[in-house]
């Protein structure tokens, strides 16, 4: 398991592993010197679904445009805004929408994340539904005030007579490669730390369309990562019409028994591949969640399995301390029937791919 | 200099026959000198705009020839050295993002002439120019850009993170460094040495509410900052007109006085600081300038820089308003050099970068040890735990 895992997670670094097991005072492979670093996984497509009509071949940019394509062409309060998202957006996402709904309904905003988040929840509570675009994950924390401590506490602290549900924030998530300090965080731990918004990460094109619209429907505040790296790495066929994926349903990619695996956004493909290679090299059978939504999470999939399996391993981007793993891992110990039904010890085993220092990347 | 008195000598030993036999004009070319280069020249300055101002900067400035060739290296070694940077990005040598600031190097060049190296500077993300006339050399950059360990920030910084004595990078997020800027004037009046501060910022982050609320304080406090807008027309894609209100950046700090700059010519930056200089040293408070510049790149290499501009804009301003044509051309209708002078220059400016380039090509990356140093300031050392648990790494402060 080690060996699978820290090989697989650590492509490029070149570690002395310290600690018991296997590779204790072995040189893991580096490669030393200038060259091309690779992508760390590789995306793993899901079936084409036979349920939603036509399907079209779509990255993951382009599955987000259908869902603001769908979104305005059936909501006409629906507005989209944000930093250069009229001529397409820097990655492409709204591409085409500004001339086929009219510069009303797709505009730039001023450089001011604050005031793009606060005018979003403006708009939201005046009951239109307000799609937000910040530029980057890394550029949220200007708006984070607006986010915590207005968005949020909206509903409750007006009981109920005011809201911003219909607020959809998007934003680039997540590790590219070469973004190092400000084009590469996750955030998302920041945010879970607050009720009153959702946070919804998607591994693929045919998730990000089915959460996207899910988020945008949802009555609640939500905030929508997209994994930039798989904008154009990720294609898969994708239902033209609007469907929706429900949130706060953690999904099983791959059942198992031996140790539960748990990630999302990009990381889910690592971890299947890890799945995979466990299975082939050292007979370990891995089930395989992909958690989806952040917050509010699927306390009772994750909880179930871990009793079915008695191990978990948590993967995820972001700096380990005080990182969402640590928040699944305490909740799941937290557990009293887990040592009960399968009399397994419990073992859980937090691993991270990037450490904190993301320019292990560049 | 060398060459010109070697041409000078080599005529003469060839005597009085072989200048005959030559045609007059290679003998004339040949036979120039130092005493027929003036000494200094006076020209006249576009006027400011002003803001809360009774009176601006001068409309004339006056330009040795020491000062001429100065500057002309000067900027012609921030121009060599942003191609070069564009080359080595697209061979895959630098990696990561990089902001150039060809089309921009008056601004740079202009306001290191008007202040003294003990004052501070701080600046956004395109900063290369920047590194660079406050003491970075070319080869220090360029091994930063391509993340080596001879580079200015030990290789772990990278273009935007570039910082040397009294200059403060080098920062990413848009707008944030204007706070700090106001900061550091702040430390400046503390200590009571004179020593003001340039807080740089561009057209798309004046629009930050950070920006105001720094205004705010510097006017409250009377710091002695120097709010610089580099206005290149550009917020990445989207133009003035359509991220700002009002696009009279001069104006916006309201209660704070405001000068308009023409940011393509360098004596009119290096006045037009030189007066705002003064007006901080003399304790009335923060001012405000604009700078009218224009990038030739786009935002960063992944832009191409033509899908929000035409490439005749482009061309317009190259041909009409380069800084460096315009210094040159002054230069050499007041017989301030010659056109030889200004070649050898450039000759050297490009070898120099030639051997940069060299050395961050070659120089090898930081080793794996520093990658988790300097996060804390700590006496003992302490473990930073790795991307598995197995995996620690020591953080030395």
């Amino acid at each position: 398991m080690a060996a699978a895992v820290a090989g697989l997670g650590l492509r490029r670094a070149a570690v002395l592993a310290s600690g018991p097991g296997p590779l204790r005072g072995r040189l893991l492979p580096w490669a030393a010197g200038p060259r091309r670093h690779a992508a760390h996984f590789t995306f793993q497509p899901d079936a084409e679904p036979s349920a939603h009509g036509q399907t079209q071949k779509m990255n993951l940019f382009q599955s987000i445009t259908s869902a603001l394509d769908n979104t305005l062409s059936r909501d006409p309060t629906a507005v989209i805004f944000g930093e250069d998202v009229a001529f397409g957006g820097v990655f492409r996402c709204t591409v085409g929408l500004r001339d086929k709904y009219g510069k009303d309904r797709v505009f730039n905003t001023p450089l001011c994340e604050q005031g793009i988040v606060g005018f979003g929840i403006g708009v939201a509570v005046a009951g239109a539904t307000a799609i937000a675009e910040i530029q980057f994950a890394d550029y949220i924390f200007p708006a984070f005030d607006q986010i915590v401590n207005e968005a949020a506490k909206y509903r409750y602290r007006s009981g109920d007579l005011f809201n911003c549900g219909s607020l959809t924030i998007r934003a680039p998530w997540g590790c590219v490669g070469h973004g190092a300090l400000y084009h590469s965080q996750s955030p998302e731990a920041f945010f879970a730390h607050c009720p009153g918004i959702k946070v919804v990460i998607p591994r693929s094109p045919l998730q990000a369309k089915g959460l996207l619209l899910s988020c945008i429907e949802d009555k609640n505040p939500c905030i929508f990562f997209e994994p930039k790296i798989l904008y154009r790495a990720a294609v898969e066929q994708v239902p033209v019409e609007p469907y929706y994926i429900p949130l706060s349903q953690a999904e099983i990619l791959q059942e198992g028994s031996d140790v539960t695996l748990v990630a999302w956004g990009t990381q889910v493909h690592v971890i299947r591949e890890v799945a995979t290679m466990a299975q082939e090299k050292l007979g370990v059978s891995c089930e395989v969640i992909d958690l989806k939504t952040i917050l509010p999470w699927d306390t009772e999939a994750v909880c179930k399995s871990v009793v079915k399996t008695g191990r978990l391993l948590i993967s995820h981007e972001a700096p380990l301390t005080g990182g969402f793993a640590s928040e699944i891992s305490s909740t799941v110990q937290n557990q009293s029937t887990i040592s009960q039904k399968s009399g397994k010890q419990p073992s859980i085993n937090f691993q991270p791919s990037i450490c904190m220092c993301n320019s292990v990347y560049q | 200099m060398r060459k010109m008195l070697l041409a000078a000598l080599s005529r003469v030993l060839q005597g009085p026959a072989a200048a005959a036999a030559r045609p007059v004009s290679r003998v004339v070319v040949a036979s120039r000198n130092y005493a027929d280069f003036a000494s200094e020249a006076t020209f006249d300055i576009k006027k400011c705009d002003l803001h809360r101002l009774e009176e601006g900067p001068p409309g004339t400035a006056v330009l040795t020839r020491e000062e001429g060739l100065r500057y002309y290296k000067t900027m012609q070694t921030i121009r060599r050295m942003e191609l070069k940077s564009d080359q080595l990005y697209k061979q895959k040598i630098i990696r990561g993002f990089c902001h150039l600031y060809d089309g921009q190097e008056a601004c740079c060049v202009g306001l290191e002439a008007a202040i003294k190296p003990t004052d501070h500077l701080i600046t956004a993300y395109r900063a290369h120019g920047y590194a660079y006339t406050r003491g970075t050399s070319v080869r220090e950059i360029l091994a930063e850009l391509t993340g080596r360990k001879g580079g200015c920030a030990k290789g772990k910084g990278g273009s935007m993170h570039l910082y040397a004595q009294n200059f403060y990078g080098g920062n990413g997020i848009v707008g944030a460094q204007v706070p700090l800027g106001a900061g550091i004037a702040l430390a400046c009046k503390y200590f009571g040495k004179d020593e003001i501060c340039l807080t740089l910022y561009g057209d798309g982050a004046a629009n930050q509410g950070q920006i105001f609320e720094t205004y705010n304080m510097a006017a409250l406090w009377k710091l002695p900052c120097i709010f610089i807008c580099e206005n290149n027309r550009y917020g990445m894609g989207t133009s003035v007109e359509r991220a700002a209100a009002s696009t009279d950046y001069y104006k916006r700090g309201d209660y704070i006085p405001g000068i308009r700059v023409d940011g393509m010519d360098i004596l009119c930056v290096r006045e037009a600081t030189k007066f705002a200089a003064e007006h901080c040293r003399s304790g009335k408070g923060p001012i405000l300038m604009e700078l009218q510049t224009y990038r030739y790149h786009g935002h960063s290499m992944s832009d191409p820089g033509i899908s929000y501009r035409t490439r005749e804009e482009i061309q317009e301003v190259r041909s009409k308003s380069d800084p460096i044509t315009l210094l040159k051309d002054r230069i050499l209708n007041n017989s301030l050099s010659s056109v030889e002078e200004l070649k050898e220059i450039d000759v050297e400016v490009r070898k120099e970068i030639e051997e940069a380039a060299q050395f961050a090509t070659t120089d090898p990356e930081p080793p794996l040890e520093e990658l988790c140093n300097h996060i804390y300031k700590n006496e003992p050392p302490f473990e930073v735990r790795g991307p598995s648990q197995w995996i620690k790494y020591k953080s030395v402060g």
